[in-house]
């Protein structure tokens, strides 16, 4: 029942956060005239809050830019992705308007809407800024290319509705939008890997439209259906408003919403649920349907060097079942390319005296350089107490068990998994010798999502490993490496502590207090009705 | 049992209606109610309604005059062990009135006497003769079967425990710099060659070529550095005016530095709202938060930031803090200027420390 709450209080807040981001990025009043004193106060608005990613001179190469991908936008080429005019023109002040207010989920441009209790820009500032921030580029100031003259024509909305879904999956295989964003929409396209963006020619993925609470400019269909006005200028997204009639467009941009999965089911306990039969070791048997997971969030590894702003995996759906002598553990998560080689001497090495965020332009994020990996981490000792070791790899009197799964090995037909002990974040994995291992593992990529099954006796005889007992919280973390990202050893994304806690069946004495409890009161009550009867 | 759910309802309705009849001094509908009954018959309703209104004013208007009075976006939930004491003291003053005299309690009691005498009907009597051990059953159930809430982990959010005495009286050299640093400024700014960190050189650098007849300083567009500047260039340049202009320098500097290391976590908007910081459980913390390093010396907030997570003492549970030890990454003075732009993004000022 209380799982049950707070699944729906999740979807909730999800949803009222959709909706209050959707909310406060229209303004309020008339926008003021761009005078002299607007445009001073803009420059120290620019200064203050902007220039540290955006530059100085508006160039997208400020201190900070060169470990954001993508990169801040250059102001001074007037390539604008977010509009609601024709392909190739400018936006209005209300597009940029919206776009500072709202912010770019999933890159480092937050939202600056200043409604919630938080340190954003007031309307007015917004405005102030998104005048400066026009003097970067001349274009604005020439009246041929006046974006009001340009805006989109909009036809009435269709109603999503099965049929219209329909359309939208034909249209979507007529239009190849798959050959970018894949047959599935997760952005894994035949033609993926090869994109640039016309700002700096740098690669840029095709966008996972699985992902509802990442969407850049929205997710709403009437979002959706404004970029296929549009297109993203400066990327290879075009304008579908030639190509496609009002009415497909709208078809369209149903599908798409209807790909989107917006429910994240955020918990810190999950349940390893009790099978008296043998635990399913295949990533896609029955069972695991009916069991109930969770979704575990993932940061990029900020914490020591060398620090990683741009981690690919962000989610991951993670399920666990147990037998009287074995646990398995189903793990899914997004992940565009099937990464299945690794090339060991393109690994990274720190620099010594490196202090700063790696840049992403330092690794060789070439596909088919790095594998992906998934590391389930668990302490080697559980204490009774809150006190564990720390999330972040063990410390030195804390160890923790690794379980690193690795898709090359897999590919290979070997043991995907390679058990470890650490103590620590600055000294290295330990791997246990292979005969000592006894983690297994199933693995399957489909369709831009990594599947991988783990499965171990409940007990084992090696004091480096984690001991599993039923009804006790034990705690477990995850790290995650996208290859194709460039991701591997510390290049990471990482989770807090979560517990997994073994299910037990309610004990009988628990029954037997519950039926001692109607027996006491009914009796009372018979008591209580003789005694009257009496008078 | 369809039956008995038919004959139920309307039972309930004859009920009701008599309790409001009665209340409303109407006299008793049912003949087989007791005579007294006419009396105080709504006595035992109000009772119940007093209580009813209580519970709700605590639950519910609490946390929404909480909201009004902090003016913070969420409401302060009354916790649970309070709510216990407010409904106890409630019950207390209510079994106080009751019993105050024999004629009140009879009053009181009468209500529940005539339903298990079966004046309202045997069928509800019947039924909560049923469902009232029922209930009870689940409760106990429900109390005593495992649950799986994950275990609670208290922390103390400013532990003193292992902090330095020594750095409790530290003084960021960057928000008031002495006399001796402002001097070297004028000289620095006369000359045409200010130095900065290292991070933001190549920017700076930028800005000067696309404005070659500008001052190297000329970037930074606050009021204090435009009047230095401009005094700079008459000759006649006053302390005050040069430390404020110094000032902003350091600002400047701390908010690059800032956006570099402190940003992905701690938001652009110095609220623990950067896109790395729904990943950690314990959320990076929201420097706008009236309850964060308002209220710390400024010495605490550069010994948190120099040992980080991993300088905490246990009972501020080290183990899911994120937080890096930033002597490992940064010099003194760039942790320094990183605190001043903190404390200006965040408009807020450091305790003092206390006199010894």
């Amino acid at each position: 029942m209380k799982e049950i709450v707070k699944a729906l209080t999740t979807i909730l807040l999800f949803t009222a956060l959709a909706s209050a981001a959707a909310a406060s990025d229209l303004p309020s009043k008339a926008k003021p005239s761009a005078t002299p004193e607007m445009l001073e106060k803009g420059k120290a608005v620019y200064f203050k809050r902007c220039s540290f990613c955006h530059g100085l001179l508006g160039d997208g190469d400020g201190p900070a830019a060169y470990q954001l991908m993508p990169r801040p936008r250059d102001f001074t080429l007037g390539l604008y992705k977010f509009r609601t005019t024709q392909s190739g023109e400018l936006p209005t002040d209300e597009d940029l308007f919206r776009t500072i207010s709202r912010g770019i989920p999933g890159t480092a441009m937050q939202t600056f809407g200043g409604e919630s209790g938080k340190n954003g820009l007031t309307e007015e500032q917004r405005w102030q800024v998104i005048y400066y921030i026009k003097t970067f580029f001349k274009g604005f100031t020439e009246p041929d290319s006046d974006p009001y003259k340009q805006v989109v024509k909009t036809a009435p909305k269709i109603q999503s509705s099965s049929e219209s879904i329909e359309k939208g999956r034909k249209i979507f295989g007529e239009m190849k939008c798959w050959e970018c964003h894949g047959e599935s929409g997760t952005g894994n396209g035949p033609n993926a890997p090869k994109l640039k963006d016309k700002f700096r020619k740098d690669p840029i993925l095709p966008f996972d439209l699985t992902k509802g609470w990442r969407y850049k400019a929205g997710n709403a269909a009437d979002d959706i259906y404004m970029r296929f006005n549009t297109g993203l200028n400066g990327t290879p997204m075009p304008s579908f408003a030639d190509s496609l009639k009002d009415e497909e467009r709208w078809h369209l941009a149903n599908y798409v919403v209807s790909l989107q999965k917006k429910e994240v089911l955020s918990a810190s306990v999950l349940k390893a649920k009790f099978v008296s039969g043998d635990l399913p070791f295949t990533v896609d048997a029955p069972l695991w349907n009916s069991t109930e997971g969770i979704d575990v969030s993932l940061a990029g590894q900020v914490i020591a060097n060398p620090r990683w702003e741009n981690p690919s995996v962000e989610l991951v759906g993670i399920k666990a079942v147990y037998n009287p002598t074995e646990i398995a553990f189903l793990m899914e998560w997004s992940d565009r390319f099937e990464d299945t080689l690794h090339k060991q001497e393109l690994e990274y090495n720190v620099p010594p005296a490196y202090k700063g965020y790696l840049s992403w332009e330092d690794i060789p994020r070439k596909p088919g350089n790095f594998r992906d990996s998934i590391a389930l981490q668990f302490p080697v000792t559980v204490s009774g107490g809150a006190k564990k070791p720390s999330f972040f790899r063990g410390d030195s009197s804390n160890p923790v068990n690794l379980w690193v799964w690795n898709a090359d090995l897999a590919a290979q037909g070997k043991p995907g998994v390679e058990e470890a002990v650490a103590r620590g974040f600055n000294q290295p994995l330990k791997a246990e010798a292979p005969e000592e291992r006894q983690v297994l593992s199933k693995s399957a990529w489909k369709d831009g999502r990594w599947r991988v099954v783990m499965k171990r006796p409940l007990s084992t005889k090696d004091k480096n490993d984690i001991q599993f007992e039923k009804g006790q919280f034990i705690p477990f973390a995850l790290n995650a490496w996208d290859g194709s990202n460039g991701e591997h050893g510390l290049i990471m994304s990482l989770s807090s502590w979560h517990y997994v806690f073994l299910e037990t069946g309610t004990p009988a004495w628990v029954y037997i207090y519950a039926f001692m409890g109607i027996a006491l009161t009914g009796f009372g009550e018979y008591w209580f009705i003789l005694r009257k009867r009496k008078k | 049992m369809g039956e008995g759910k038919k004959g139920i309802l309307p039972s309930v309705v004859k009920m009701l209606k008599e309790a409001v009849n009665r209340g409303a001094g109407r006299g008793a509908a049912d003949p087989s109610a007791p005579a007294a009954a006419s009396k105080k018959p709504g006595f035992f309703w109000g009772i119940c309604i007093s209580m009813a209104v209580i519970y709700g004013a605590v639950k519910w208007l609490i946390p929404f005059a909480s909201r009004r009075i902090t003016g913070m976006p969420f409401a302060l939930p009354v916790p649970g062990t309070l709510m216990l004491f407010y409904m106890a003291l409630a019950a207390a003053a209510m079994a106080l009135y009751v019993t105050f005299s024999d004629e009140r309690f009879s009053d009181f009691t009468r209500p529940v006497k005539a339903f298990f005498d079966g004046s309202y009907g045997t069928l509800p009597r019947g039924a909560a003769l049923v469902i009232i051990p029922l209930l009870v059953g689940w409760l106990v159930y429900d109390h005593w079967s495992p649950n799986v809430l994950a275990p609670l982990s208290l922390r103390i959010q400013h532990p003193s425990s292992n902090f330095p005495k020594k750095m409790e009286d530290l003084k960021n050299p960057f928000a008031n710099p002495e006399d001796a640093n402002v001097n070297a400024f004028i000289e620095e700014a006369k000359s045409g060659h200010v130095e900065f960190v290292s991070q933001v050189g190549p920017d700076v650098a930028k800005w000067k070529e696309a404005n070659p007849e500008s001052h190297a300083l000329g970037f930074i567009p606050s009021e204090q550095m435009v009047k230095f500047l401009s005094g700079l260039k008459s000759g006649n340049v006053s302390k005050e005016i040069a430390k404020a202009a110094l000032m902003e320098k350091n600002l400047f500097e701390g908010r690059a530095l800032y956006a570099m290391n402190c940003r992905p976590c701690h938001g652009d908007s110095v609220s623990g709202d950067g896109p790395m910081a729904d990943g950690f459980k314990l959320r990076p913390i929201n420097f706008t938060d009236n309850g964060t390093i308002e209220t710390i010396v400024e010495g605490y907030t550069f010994w948190r930031i120099s040992t980080g997570g991993v300088g905490l003492p246990i009972e501020a549970t080290p183990w899911d803090s994120a937080m890096p030890a930033w002597n490992q990454s940064l010099t003194e003075d760039e942790r320094w200027k990183i605190m001043f732009a903190e404390y200006d993004m965040a408009q807020k000022t450091p305790r003092m420390p206390e006199k010894h």
